[in-house]
């Protein structure tokens, strides 16, 4: 291509690396040259731009055919290492989803682990039964199988390699499981998933090299982009990837099975896209930094679908190990492996280096515009918020008498003891007063509970009415993230709700 | 070695416990840390593997209660260097180098007195093990 040239094209780039003459960087080499000698040089010398990343990717998994068997079987439900495997097709067709989990050993092991152990060439045990039919008359079979033994060994993951993703924290009183994984209370550590400036999708964030056909990086193996993935939301700087390969290819290092105590199993997953660099636009665009991606800090602790907001923060804050909440420094961990993103980068800049990889146009683009939906819900179900009242306070100083008197003309069983700004203390009942006034007990002191079992507006109502009946008491105090008492909700207001 | 952890209450305290035992036994002990005063205190040691069981005698023998922590075990092969256990760790025991590979300094690492790692790793790859099969039962203090 001569020097002057503002576009090049896939099949040029193909004949230099047939030929040994492209260029190839990875994503973190294409940053650096950016940097030192600017947009137009990295155009002019750089065919390819090679991203990459490995992360818990739930949405994956593998269809196997297992040949037929002799009396054959119409498999109706199947197990593989008592992992429970789908049947949506045909007699031996099946789908080992990555979250299922083992009936034996649940939370520990999953269909993740068994693409993984196939994957490594172990032997995995098939357990099936069926209803029988005059075609297929046999009704269980048990063998055990390896990759070998497979007619098609095909991963299909209908959502990868999400273009970004949340930064999670804990905003509640209690440790929380989740799929962002162990999560201290008050905001005591943080997560993030994502390889930031080597994620493939924000390296060519206006897909123009990417969508139906691309070749990739899979697992260790080529594999293709077969479409939009499922969420797909690139207005929301989310894209996601729907990807297909050979699975009897792949390598156990780029596909790992996982397990996150209290939420179930899932597939890591290396994925990584070769970028044409095509023109200078493509060479500013895999220039982007950390510093440059912005991803939202969002409290998991709230369990509905659109969580507190806390902040924002950039990857490359999220990568220096500390982001900061409201001047509260906080230690966050990844949760995918970047060591191992930076290792998909580099095997596939190795791979096209050597002429073993080819890259490919894509027949259609991922769409640009398409928006992610929430669902559409029939029933509504009640929340704190809609149920609770203003509570009726007092502070930590008040005499005894005073807050008979107000239990007696506002005739309600609790009083919210707060301090001056309004923030939650503790909480006093009648049944407190009258245990006082038997004891002849004077200070408010002697008869405030501290430790306040609480709610919070944004929960739905069963889950504060559960609590309620956990610790056996009648109210909870709803507070807000900084302990600010908002009203109150007792089981007087869960009983009205259920009687309407 | 084996790390021991050593518990002497208010009578003990005076007493000259631990020198007998390395004498009697001829066993070498290094001391990590000791935080001891006239109510008593704490020593952590560590001694050879193939004499621990013995020095852990010796000393529930005199009434001293000893307790064999359980310590962190990191399977190198299984890690893939996701990092979710390094904002968990207190003590920074695990860190991430320079190359993004999880790094565990077993010295740190409190072992399983906090544990806080243990279940957050999704490749299952921490564990908290037993030391040379000594038993974690602790002798009440009398």
């Amino acid at each position: 291509m001569s020097n002057q040239a503002k576009t090049r094209t896939v099949e040029e780039i193909n004949a230099k690396i047939r030929k040994g003459d492209a260029q190839i960087l990875t994503a973190e080499e294409m940053k650096k040259l950016v940097d030192s000698s600017g947009v137009e040089v990295a155009f002019r010398e750089v065919d390819v731009v090679t991203t990459g990343t490995f992360g818990a990717m739930c949405s994956s998994g593998a269809v196997v055919n297992v040949g037929h068997s002799d009396p054959p079987i119409k498999i109706d439900n199947a197990w593989m290492n008592n992992v429970p495997v789908c049947h949506p097709g045909a007699a031996v067709d099946l789908f080992i989803g990555a979250t299922n989990m083992s009936e034996k050993i649940p939370f520990e092991y999953g269909g993740g682990h068994v693409i993984e152990d196939l994957v490594a060439g172990n032997e995995i045990e098939l357990r099936a039964t069926a209803y029988g039919t005059d075609c297929y008359p046999r009704t269980s079979i048990k063998t055990t199988l390896t990759k070998d033994d497979l007619n098609q060994f095909c991963l299909i993951n209908f959502r990868n390699g999400y273009q970004r993703y949340n930064c999670a924290v804990n905003g509640s009183e209690e440790i929380i499981y989740t799929y962002m994984s162990k999560l201290l209370p008050r905001l005591r550590n943080a997560t993030y998933s994502g390889a930031g400036e080597l994620n493939p999708l924000m390296n060519d964030p206006d897909y123009e090299t990417m969508g139906m056909g691309t070749r990739i990086f899979l697992g260790g193996a080529q594999g293709y982009i077969i479409g939009e993935g499922t969420q797909h939301s690139p207005k929301n700087l989310s894209g996601t990837l729907m990807v297909k390969g050979d699975a009897k290819k792949m390598s156990p290092e780029f596909l790992q099975g996982a397990a996150f105590t209290g939420y179930g199993t899932s597939l890591y997953v290396g994925l990584g896209v070769p970028i044409p660099i095509l023109n200078e636009g493509l060479a500013r665009k895999t220039a982007i930094r950390d510093s440059e991606i912005m991803t939202d800090i969002v409290d998991y602790s709230v369990p509905r679908r659109d969580r507190p907001k806390l902040g924002q923060v950039s990857y490359a804050e999220l990568k220096s190990g500390s982001i900061n909440i409201n001047g509260k420094k906080i230690r966050v961990s990844s949760l995918s492996s970047l060591k191992m993103a930076k290792k998909v980068s580099q095997t596939l800049k190795e791979w096209i280096d050597e002429g073993s990889f080819f890259l490919s146009s894509p027949v259609e683009r991922l769409p640009t515009n398409s928006t992610f939906k929430p669902m559409r819900q029939t029933e509504e179900i009640p929340f704190v918020v809609s149920v609770m009242h203003p509570a009726i306070t007092c502070t930590e100083n008040e005499e005894i008498q005073a807050i008979a008197k107000r239990i007696v003309t506002n005739s309600v069983n609790h009083i919210v003891v707060v301090d001056d700004a309004g923030k939650l203390l503790g909480i006093v009942t009648s049944w407190d007063v009258t245990r006082a006034m038997a004891e002849g007990k004077k200070a408010l002191a002697d008869i405030e509970t501290r430790s306040v079992v609480t709610a919070k507006p944004e929960e739905p109502l069963e889950i504060a009415s559960k609590r309620m009946a956990q610790h056996n008491i009648s109210a909870l105090p709803v507070i807000n993230i900084e302990r600010k008492v908002l009203g109150i909700v007792t089981t007087e207001d869960v009983a009205k709700l259920l009687g309407r | 070695m084996g790390r021991i952890l050593i518990r002497f209450n208010e009578e003990q305290v005076s007493e000259p416990i631990a020198s007998q035992i390395i004498i009697e036994h001829k066993v070498p002990m290094a001391i990590l840390t000791a935080h001891i005063n006239s109510k008593g205190g704490e020593i952590l040691a560590e001694v050879p593997d193939d004499q621990l069981q013995k020095v852990v005698d010796a000393f529930r023998k005199r009434g001293v209660a000893v307790m064999v922590p359980k310590l962190i075990e990191v399977d190198s092969e299984k890690c893939f260097s996701c990092g979710s256990c390094v904002a968990l760790c207190p003590v920074e025991a695990i860190t991430l180098a320079p190359d993004s590979t999880v790094q565990f300094d077993k010295v740190r690492c409190m072992g399983s007195a906090c544990g806080i790692c243990v279940d957050a790793c999704p490749a299952r790859a921490i564990k908290s093990v037993k030391q040379n099969g000594v038993d974690l039962i602790r002798l009440k203090k009398s």
